[in-house]
């Protein structure tokens, strides 16, 4: 698209490069006189003008069928996250009436027991998802806390939470902060939400490895970003679906049977976004997963 | 508790009113219901209950209405506000209007009856809240509400937004064990991975900023695995 405006240039500046030569070099840059009848005059006036009129309407054209696309494109995303959502609370309401007609007929108190906690695991499932839906949607609004915060520190804060976890122990987990020559910057940002997203990636690491894969964090700084990876040697996301898997509740096959809420990674992205930063991955079926986030310095 | 504490329940979903209104029978209290604002102002002047749990978003007459109409005609009945979001700017408000306390849906119907009697036991009758006050003092501490600033010593103290809405709540509940969980709610809104340890980040960020020591403090007491409580008394202007 950009690169079409170039041809719009061409004629300006072959003009202005032939204007240059005949200006700084001994070429005879005569006076020339031009005459025309006025009803050419008028011909040729009438010519631009066609011209002129076809470019804005082509122009116009242009710009209604992006605003078209675009809204049909939200109309795309909307009737999926319906789809998506309809899908995710039918699982738990399935069981949540499965459990209540149990419940009807039980009588055993144990049995009871066994039942209602099943339900209540399941209400619980469907709370988390209206909290994380909520979030999600109360991130992309509501003004971000910013403060200086001091990279070293946070990322070492949300490591040692995902160390704490029985889950995580099981795996090899390694953070490299570089401290020579010297430490990260601190960056402008909002502390809780940035904790957030680190947290999030690394869950997300652990989530998706088994027991004896390796997880790093690592971070450095590059010109005026800092840039954070989490790096996990799990099964890898097929390259089909790694455009998809920034989509609020959006499940690759294997996220299948993973516990969550779908959202995760669309509220790193929305983290990440406000904060002006970008977030990739890169993966490798059978061999892992690196996520890349930077973040701008900006003091 | 006496078994005679009458709380009004308002909310147009049936199924909440169903289902909350016997749980809190079986916590001890009597229960009357009303399904909007304008049954719920009807049934404060012939039931005169001690206390009103109003939902937010109603037909006809909405909760904060019936709070604006009370407030206007001087009836500081305590009132719980059910807000529907856990947005900012709605708790903002909720505060505005002279609510007593809120808690965000959906929510543990426990924590609503120790809220209630939270409330219960600060309110003193007929005379406004702390929550409603625009002005909060306590010895040299000073919190006003309505340019969101506090003074220590008439000097204006520098506090990071979350800190602020932290001392806030806080003072507006002196006396009280507030758990982590319910202030994670109050300052964030949402539930947060590493909640607990947000909250006591801020904690530490107010103590520093008020001189206050941890092992003997003036203001904000820890109480070891629960939360904390605002030791100090505060007055309300």
């Amino acid at each position: 698209m950009r690169l079409r405006w170039f041809w719009v240039l061409l004629p300006v500046v072959l003009g202005t490069i032939l204007a240059l030569i005949l200006f700084l070099t001994d070429f005879d840059n005569s006076l020339l006189y031009a005459q025309a009848d006025l009803g050419s005059i008028l011909f040729g006036l009438g010519v631009i003008a066609s011209i002129l009129t076809a470019v804005v309407i082509i122009v116009l054209e242009q710009i209604e069928k992006i605003q078209i696309n675009a809204t049909i494109e939200f109309a795309e995303n909307r009737r999926r996250f319906l789809r998506r959502l309809d899908h995710e609370l039918k699982n738990p309401l399935t069981a949540i009436l499965a459990g209540l007609a149990n419940l009807s007929i039980l009588e055993d108190p144990d049995e009871r027991a066994v039942t209602l906690e099943s339900v209540s695991t399941q209400v619980d499932r469907m709370r988390k998802l209206v909290a994380e839906l909520r979030k999600l949607s109360e991130l992309e609004t509501r003004p971000l806390d910013l403060s200086p915060v001091k990279m070293t520190e946070l990322l070492e804060e949300t490591f040692a939470l995902i160390e704490d976890e029985p889950v995580a122990r099981e795996r090899i987990l390694t953070l490299s902060i570089p401290r020579a020559p010297w430490p990260l910057p601190t960056i402008s940002g909002d502390y809780d939400l940035l904790v957030l997203a680190v947290h999030n990636l690394l869950t997300n690491a652990v989530k998706f490895t088994e027991p004896g894969d390796t997880i790093e964090m690592r971070a450095f700084e590059d010109g005026s970003q800092v840039v954070i990876e989490v790096a996990d040697t799990g099964p890898g996301i097929p390259e089909s679906e790694i455009p998809y898997v920034w989509q609020e509740l959006y499940r690759g096959a294997g996220a299948r049977g993973v516990q969550g809420s779908g959202l995760g990674l669309a509220l790193v992205r929305a983290i990440v976004t406000r904060h002006e930063g970008e977030i990739t991955l890169r993966s490798r079926p059978n061999e892992g997963t690196v996520f890349t986030m930077r973040l701008p310095v900006r003091m | 508790m006496s078994p005679q504490t009458c709380i009004l329940l308002v909310d147009d979903e049936a199924a909440i009113i169903e289902n909350l209104a016997p749980f809190l029978v079986r916590s001890g209290f009597q229960v009357k219901t009303a399904l909007n604002g304008e049954e719920a102002l009807a049934a404060i002047q012939s039931e005169s209950p001690e206390l009103v749990v109003s939902d937010v978003l109603m037909p006809k007459m909405d909760g904060r209405e019936l709070l604006r109409t009370l407030r206007r005609a001087d009836n500081w009945i305590p009132v719980i506000l059910l807000t529907q979001v856990g947005e900012a700017f709605e708790r903002a408000m909720a505060l505005e209007e002279g609510a007593d306390d809120y808690i965000n849906k959906p929510f543990e119907p426990h924590e609503l009856v120790a809220r209630i009697r939270a409330v219960l036991r600060r309110a003193k009758p007929g005379k406004p809240p702390l929550s409603a006050a625009w002005q909060l003092t306590c010895g040299d501490l000073s919190f006003d509400r309505r340019a969101r600033r506090a003074y220590l010593c008439s000097k204006e103290i520098i506090l990071t937004p979350k800190a602020l809405i932290l001392l806030e709540y806080l003072m507006t509940h002196p006396d009280e064990l507030v758990t982590r969980e319910r202030l994670l709610d109050v300052v964030w809104g949402w539930d947060y991975p590493v909640g607990s340890r947000a909250v006591d980040t801020r904690v530490a960020e107010l103590r520093r900023v008020l001189g206050d020591d941890a092992s003997k403090p003036r203001y904000i007491e820890t109480v070891p695995g629960q939360g904390y409580r605002f030791a100090a008394d505060v007055e309300g202007k």
